[in-house]
């Protein structure tokens, strides 16, 4: 009886210990392979499968594209040194569907199968990132519901004109929303994406509006002498900072949409840009070159105390902010034309805890995800520009190249 | 009592085991759905290409004109310099002549600026000229400064003397 006894307490303990390295091993990202059981392989949808698998941070993805039945449970003998592997197939008909499985490499046990529709074909990768972050969910790893969301951006198309499209995070689907003129600073409205803010310069002043995606309805906001941008969209969506001049100087506002009352926030004889919420939304941080260079500043809403974040560079002028995580752009060369390095570097509100993101190129417009996880930004380097991904977990970054013409602005 | 203990034990380590053992969800037939997303819905394209940018003023929209001259500026500058102080004079002239005409005065920039501070530069570059005419007694009461930032150049090619003459302001009447 006592020997019974010893037994079943060590089969205690070892369940314990089983328990913990379960829990290591959730820590540490899954080896997973692809195998296409497509009628007609994709090498497109297999790229982007890649992609979704690596910014997550969760993955690490066998970049052979394999071809295999989907419908079978069959793992190949090379690929049960994996922990995954997902089939999955491609068709086309009215629209485009995609089927995935995800199996257990050792045994071929399905975890997880669903498939996914959608009428409009160029919209596929949009399907990929939806099945890849509804594996990260079944696998319970951290949300990634981001890959998700729609990128907005501006570009210029000629002098004075330009355009504002939406696309999917890698650029693999683009989509004109508004042509013609010159619209500028695209700025998401709400969490949903169903609208965002620009700026026409299509009447006398530059004038902000709001427009809805798919109704096209458009409310003018407000307008103002000299320029105005939407910078910064409150959580709830109920209050804006804005970038006005309305007497040629310019300065950031606050202003509350269900008031609509502006609250003028900076008063410095220079320039102030660039307004972004920090910590509960009671402060900011801003762009202004009261040191005689762009530099980024804290402030409370509305109290005069001005404080300064950033103690390196001496041209650092673009920033983004999420809870207390600030991300900026500092030029660190001095070039007054051609290249110049321009490197991303992460730090908090109170300035502590600095890191660079970049080391290479000029990497220009930072944007946090949605859930602050990861940093967008643009890098042109000698090959070219393109769209770039930071995940700040998991410090890896993937790059997207862009066409020729110049990004204005974007947000996601 | 051991009895007591083993029934105890033996019950807790088949719940624990049981935890153990737990496989992963399998979603199969449950959850194989069709799933168009938030994503399905059909965006709008909207043009506004009748606008055309003309927004009342005249001449070439990216050179000052009705008789005025633009003004350039030094590399991240927005100071006048000595050497622009005749086109000043000039464009306070210009703007005498026309007393009780609406005046757009529009700041630009070179490309190498980024974001909303290229465009704040802009400004305040149209702001220098602006001041610099009323400092030389015009009435800029009827004056509208704007800034265009880097996206109204004149040319683009990768020499000085091209970004150059985009760090300018313009000056037109609005008709």
């Amino acid at each position: 009886m006592r020997y019974l006894l010893f037994l079943l307490l060590f089969i205690n303990l070892f369940a314990v210990d089983a328990k913990l390295k379960i829990e290591t091993d959730v820590e540490q990202r899954s080896r997973i392979a692809l195998v296409d059981g497509s009628t007609v392989p994709n090498d497109k949808i297999f790229k982007i499968l890649l992609s979704d698998l690596k910014v997550s941070g969760h993955f690490l993805a066998d970049t052979t594209q394999y071809e295999g039945d989907i419908t079978s449970n069959f793992i190949e003998p090379a690929l049960k040194n994996k922990e995954y592997v997902l089939k999955y197939a491609l068709s086309q008909s009215t629209g485009i569907k995609l089927i995935i499985r995800l199996l257990k490499a050792s045994d071929g046990r399905q975890v997880f199968k669903k498939s996914y529709a959608i009428s409009t074909t160029r919209k596929m990768p949009f399907l990929v990132h939806k099945a890849i972050s509804d594996i990260n969910n079944v696998l319970k790893y951290p949300d990634i519901s981001w890959i998700n969301r729609y990128v907005v951006f501006s570009r210029y198309t000629s002098p004075r004109h330009s355009e504002i499209l939406l696309a999917d995070y890698t650029f693999n689907y683009q989509k004109v929303i508004i042509k013609g003129g010159l619209n500028l600073f695209p700025k998401w409205a709400d969490k949903k994406q169903k609208s965002f803010y620009y700026t026409s310069y299509n009447d006398l002043l530059p004038t902000l509006y709001k427009i809805n995606i798919y109704s096209g309805a458009k409310k003018k906001i407000a307008s103002s002498e000299g320029m105005m941008v939407c910078s910064d969209v409150s959580k709830n969506g109920s209050k804006l900072l804005l970038t006005m001049a309305p007497n040629g100087q310019a300065d950031i506002y606050e202003l509350n949409l269900t008031t609509n009352a502006k609250t003028r926030v900076t008063k410095f004889n220079g320039i102030d840009v660039n307004g972004k919420y920090v910590d509960d939304e009671s402060r900011m941080v801003f762009v202004s070159n009261r040191l005689g260079y762009a530099n980024i500043f804290k402030k409370s809403i509305h109290s005069s105390a001005v404080s300064q974040v950033v103690y390196h560079g001496r041209n650092n002028n673009a920033v983004d902010a999420h809870g207390n995580k600030i991300v900026y752009s500092s030029r660190e060369s001095k070039n007054a034309f051609g290249s110049n390095t321009f490197n991303l570097y992460l730090t908090s509100s109170r300035g502590s805890g600095t890191r660079p993101l970049t080391t290479t190129g000029a990497n220009q417009f930072p944007r946090f995800s949605s859930d602050g996880s990861v940093v967008l930004f643009i890098k042109h380097s000698g090959s070219g520009s393109s769209i770039g991904y930071t995940n700040l977990t998991s410090q890896q970054s993937l790059l997207f190249p862009l066409g020729g013409r110049k990004i204005q602005s974007i947000d996601w | 009592m051991i009895k007591k203990i083993v029934i105890a034990t033996a019950t807790l380590s088949a719940l624990l085991l049981t935890g153990c053992s737990q496989t992963a969800p399998d979603l199969d037939g449950k959850n194989n759905i069709s799933d168009a997303t938030q994503i399905a819905g059909d965006t709008v394209t909207i043009d506004e290409n009748k606008y055309g940018n003309e927004d009342g003023t005249s001449g070439q929209y990216n050179s000052s004109s009705d008789g005025f001259q633009s003004i350039y500026f030094d590399f991240g500058d927005y100071g006048i310099s000595s050497s622009m102080e005749n086109q000043i004079a000039s464009n306070t002239n210009v703007a005498n002549s026309a007393a009780g005409s609406k005046i757009k005065i529009e700041g630009n920039c070179d490309e190498f600026g980024t974001d909303e501070y290229n465009y704040a530069l802009g400004l305040k570059r149209a702001k220098a000229v602006k001041d610099s005419i009323a400092a030389q007694g015009a009435d800029t009461s009827k004056m509208v400064i704007v800034s265009f930032g880097e996206s109204n150049p004149v040319c683009s090619n990768p020499t000085d003397g091209c970004y150059a003459q985009n760090r300018r302001v313009d000056l037109r009447l609005v008709k």
